[in-house]
This record gives C-alpha cells, sequence and structure tokens, in this order.
C-alpha cells in the first residue's frame, strides 16, 4: 500500500488496556492555565519511568469551563486505578494547588470516581469549605474552598475514570533527521485537533522507540535496534539503505475510535510531505500480537475502518 | 406534570403549622390525600386550595406571614414562595431549594444543614441561627443577631449587615468561586440570577462557637 508515493507497511500497532481520566484546568488567564497544566502533565511521557502519561488536550473556551474562565482539558492514563489515584492526587497537589489562580474540575462522567481535591481540602488546615453545587445537568457535585495565600483554591472533590487504551502508534521513516522531524511535526500538528487523546512524548514525538528485553538482565527494554539507522549493518534490521532516521508517535485515547483516526489523521499529514521531502515509509511498532490486545493495522485504519480489530 | 401549588384560602388568619408541605413527604400523594393532611388543628384544605400534580416542585401563593416552617427538613426538589411567610422559613433545611420572593420572619434557615435558600425580601431577627452548612441568600435587610450561632455554611447578602462582636471582619476579596454558585442560579426563578459581582467582603463566625461559617457581603 501506498499513499502519496510514500510506502505504508502491511503491519500492525499493539496497545494496551489503561485507566484514565480528565480534568479541567483554569485560572485568572490561559497563560496560567497553561502553566498549571503544563506542569501537571510534565514528566509523564511513559508509564515506564513516569508512572503515568499524561497531556493537554484541548483549550476550552470560557463558556466550557464550570467556573467560566480561561482553561484546557488534560488526559492522563496509567495502567491501573490505584497508580493513576495516586499520581492524580499526587500532581494535583504539586502543580495545581501551588499554581497561582489555579482551580481543577472533573473533565468525564463515570461511575467510578477517583479523588480529585477530597484529600487536598485538608491543606486548608480546618479553614476549607464544602459546597454543594449542582451541574448543568441539575446533578449536585461537592467542590472544595481551600484557603491558600493569593485567594482560594477551588477544586472538584472528584473526577471520573474510565477505561481507555494506551500505546497506539506509527513510525515514519526517512531520508535524513531534518525531513523526519518535519513529518512528525505535521502529523502531531493535525492530530492535536482531535478529542479525547494525547500523545504524550515530548512534542509529541519519541525517537527512542525499545524492544522488549535487553542483553543486560536488569533492563526490561532496550533500544529498537532493527529500527536504529546506525545499525544497519550490525543486526537484522528493518530499515533499507535510504532510510537514515526513524521517529515515533504515540497516542493514548479513550477508546480504540480515537486513536485509529487520529492514527489515520496523522500518518495522512505525514505522507503529505512525500517522498520528495524525504518521507519513504509508515510503520508502527508492536510486540508480535502477543502482549497487547487492541492491535491498529496501518492498511484498515487508512482504509477507513477505524472501529477496530481487537484481539 | 405541572407544580403543586398551594394558594392560601382569603379566610386563614391563624397561625400555620407547614412543616409537612414539603417535597419529601408529599411525594406519592394524590391531592385529595395532602387535602386531608393535619396542620395543627387544621387540614391542607381548611387552608389552601390545592392543584397540580408534580410534588418535587412546590408553590405557595397569596401567602402570609401567618405561615410557619415552609420547607422545615426538606431534603430534595425545589419550594417557591410567591409572598411574605413566617418563621422558621427552610428551617433544618437538608437539601433541596427554596426561593421565597418576600420577606421572611425570625429563624429562616435555623439549623439548617444543606440546600439553597434564596431570599428576595427581607428577613427577622436570627436569621441562620445556628446554622451548619449550606447556602443561604438574602437580597433584602436583615434582623437583629444574624447567624447567631452559625457554624458553617454560606450568608450571601447584598446589603450590609449590623456588625456584631462575634463575626470577624476578613475583608475584601474576589472569590472565582461565586461564579460556580451564579451559574447554578441560572436554572432557578429568581431575582438572584442577576448576580455577577464577585467582590465582597467576607465574615468569619459565629466566633462563640465553631467560628467556621461566613458571610459574603457583595459590593457595589
Amino acid at each position: 500500500m501506498k499513499l502519496n508515493g510514500v510506502q505504508i507497511d502491511d503491519t500492525f500497532a499493539e496497545a494496551f488496556n489503561m485507566r484514565g481520566t480528565r480534568v479541567l484546568i483554569t485560572a485568572q488567564n490561559l497563560k496560567w492555565a497553561y502553566n498549571a497544566a503544563n506542569a501537571m502533565t510534565g514528566f509523564a511521557t511513559s508509564v515506564i519511568g513516569c508512572g503515568v502519561e499524561a497531556g493537554i488536550e484541548r483549550v476550552l473556551l470560557e463558556s466550557e469551563t464550570p467556573d467560566g474562565r480561561p482553561g484546557v482539558s488534560i488526559l492522563m492514563f496509567a495502567m491501573g486505578s490505584k497508580v493513576l489515584m495516586q499520581q492524580l492526587e499526587t500532581r494535583m497537589g504539586q502543580c495545581i494547588l501551588t499554581c497561582p489562580t489555579a482551580a481543577a474540575f472533573s473533565g468525564i462522567e463515570s461511575e467510578d470516581q477517583i479523588s480529585l481535591g477530597k484529600n487536598l481540602r485538608y491543606f486548608g488546615d480546618g479553614n476549607q469549605i464544602s459546597k454543594l453545587l449542582p451541574n448543568a445537568k441539575g446533578e449536585n457535585q461537592r467542590y472544595w474552598r481551600i484557603p491558600v495565600m493569593d485567594g482560594e483554591f477551588l477544586t472538584q472533590e472528584t473526577t471520573g475514570m474510565v477505561r481507555a487504551i494506551g500505546g497506539g502508534n506509527f513510525l515514519v521513516l526517512g531520508e535524513s533527521q531534518p525531513q523526519v522531524l518535519a513529518a512528525c511535526e505535521a502529523a502531531i500538528e493535525a492530530m492535536k485537533k482531535l478529542p479525547n487523546l494525547i500523545m504524550p512524548f515530548p512534542g509529541g514525538v519519541v525517537r527512542s522507540g525499545s524492544k522488549v528485553g535487553s542483553k543486560y538482565p536488569k533492563m526490561f527494554a532496550s533500544t529498537n535496534d532493527a529500527f536504529c539507522p546506525t545499525l544497519k549493518g550490525s543486526v537484522k534490521s528493518e530499515l533499507s539503505d535510504d532510510i537514515e532516521s526513524v521517529m515515533e508517535i504515540v497516542i493514548d485515547g479513550l477508546t480504540f475510535e480515537d486513536i485509529a483516526l487520529s492514527m489515520k489523521v496523522g500518518i495522512e499529514a505525514a505522507c503529505a510531505l512525500g517522498p520528495d521531502n524525504g518521507i519513504k515509509r509508515i510503520s508502527a511498532g508492536n510486540y508480535g500480537g502477543k502482549l497487547g490486545p487492541h492491535l491498529f493495522k496501518l492498511h484498515d485504519v487508512l482504509n477507513g475502518n477505524l472501529s477496530g480489530a481487537d484481539k | 406534570m405541572s407544580a403543586l401549588i398551594f394558594t392560601v384560602k382569603a379566610s386563614v388568619s391563624r397561625v400555620i403549622d407547614c412543616k409537612k408541605l414539603t417535597p419529601d413527604y408529599l411525594q406519592g400523594k394524590s391531592i385529595a390525600a395532602i387535602s386531608s393532611i393535619a396542620l395543627g388543628s387544621q387540614t391542607v384544605a381548611d387552608v389552601f386550595d390545592v392543584q397540580g400534580d408534580d410534588a418535587t416542585t412546590l408553590v405557595f401563593k397569596n401567602t402570609t406571614p401567618q405561615l410557619h416552617y415552609i420547607g422545615y427538613r426538606m431534603k430534595t426538589g425545589s419550594i417557591t414562595i410567591e409572598g411574605d411567610v413566617g418563621d422558621f422559613t427552610g428551617a433544618e433545611m437538608q437539601g433541596g431549594v427554596l426561593i421565597c420572593k418576600g420577606n421572611t420572619g425570625k429563624r429562616t434557615g435555623d439549623t439548617m444543614r444543606r440546600g439553597l435558600l434564596l431570599i428576595e425580601g427581607n428577613t427577622g431577627d436570627y436569621c441562620a441561627s445556628n446554622m451548619r452548612a449550606g447556602t443561604l441568600g438574602l437580597l433584602g435587610s436583615t434582623g437583629a443577631y444574624l447567624g447567631y450561632g452559625m457554624q458553617r455554611g454560606t450568608l450571601l447578602l447584598s446589603q450590609n449587615p449590623a456588625e456584631q462582636a462575634t463575626w470577624l471582619d476578613c475583608g475584601l476579596h474576589t472569590l472565582p468561586f461565586l461564579n460556580m454558585l451564579y451559574q447554578s442560579f441560572q436554572i432557578l426563578d429568581t431575582k438572584f440570577t442577576q448576580l455577577s459581582n464577585r467582590r465582597v467582603r467576607r465574615w468569619m463566625g459565629d466566633v462563640s462557637g465553631l467560628g467556621k461559617a461566613e458571610i459574603l457581603v457583595l459590593q457595589t
């Protein structure tokens, strides 16, 4: 299969079940909402070393936020509910509570509720105030007003936790590092317009794809040597002579369809640059289909079959 | 479904105990059953003309200050009072919304625990006495001993109350939380929907007791 002259490998991305949540962060202005959200989603590229994968989903209109102020929504994913709860509380305490003018609200409905400000309220040392207010549907929600030095920190008590999918991905292979990065940037720009997903790595792009295992017994994962251009002659490489750089875009999303659509949009944007701009091939990372329950077949995704091929 | 409307009959002159006329108590009852409910020595039928069938939404019309304890211990639903009423309005409220478009008597919101109580007119003495939690809004004037023994909860006032030794002035503030409170008013039929000012003077009290309650006085 080719798209705009770019070869699309007959392979698939392999993804995993995760737990996810959405938090709406508001502040006096968008600058400070971003400051809070950037801190909250910082050091959250991979569950392997960060506990969670998190990112800014989109900017919110003032009419979309519970307190009518500028804001952004963030998504956070973890491999299990316990880690997600721990990380959310820690990051709320260190990143949102501390950020001038910031407030945090639930951004997703679910029967499973996890603490947002429920335990942070004790920071108020007895001066915290609970308020039970109806949302747009008339359902009462509990909020906490916690006195802090800039005024009051306002937070909803809980947010929803839902089942999600992490690890959707595709690889961009090209003639040079700048050309591959430019294609990835174009892909990220297009994918960021879609809801319900994040690309958690720096700028949405990861250069250090990994394989399972290592020659060193203590390492669970190591560099994906089959896709490392500088090892082409010394390992069983997946790369042809004209490939000098490979980068990966990893996607976490709320549903299979969200991730599949983002892969389609991202691959199309990357391929739009075409071979004339050094983009040669699109592939995907997987573990032979043995580990993850969700398989995103590149050809199916690009043919518009977004409903999934779960194992 | 239309709101359950209680219209006071012209002949009523005695004090009426309205404790039983809450959405919780009237749920599932027919007009006939409601009409036979005893209100002290009288029945509902002696005092009110009753219309409608939605017991989650009660409306009191042609009211008089002789009606006491409206909304007493209500937990859910809404009550709208289209006139003046008597003492203990919203006393021991545990939830729901009570709106009075006129004036209320003494001990309005006494020992209130939860819910929203909005008074568009004036209240009598001891408003919010012993209040435990919840939100009480007031557009008119207050009587003496406002928030006497109030433990927690919020009093939102549009007029300055008389200063009291057991309420501490915490200064002027702009509170983002008020945006959310005002938004919650928007689905209600009340003058409180016109509020948008987030600048308040905050008082904490009643420090003769727990002292965790607040009075927020809107600044012009």
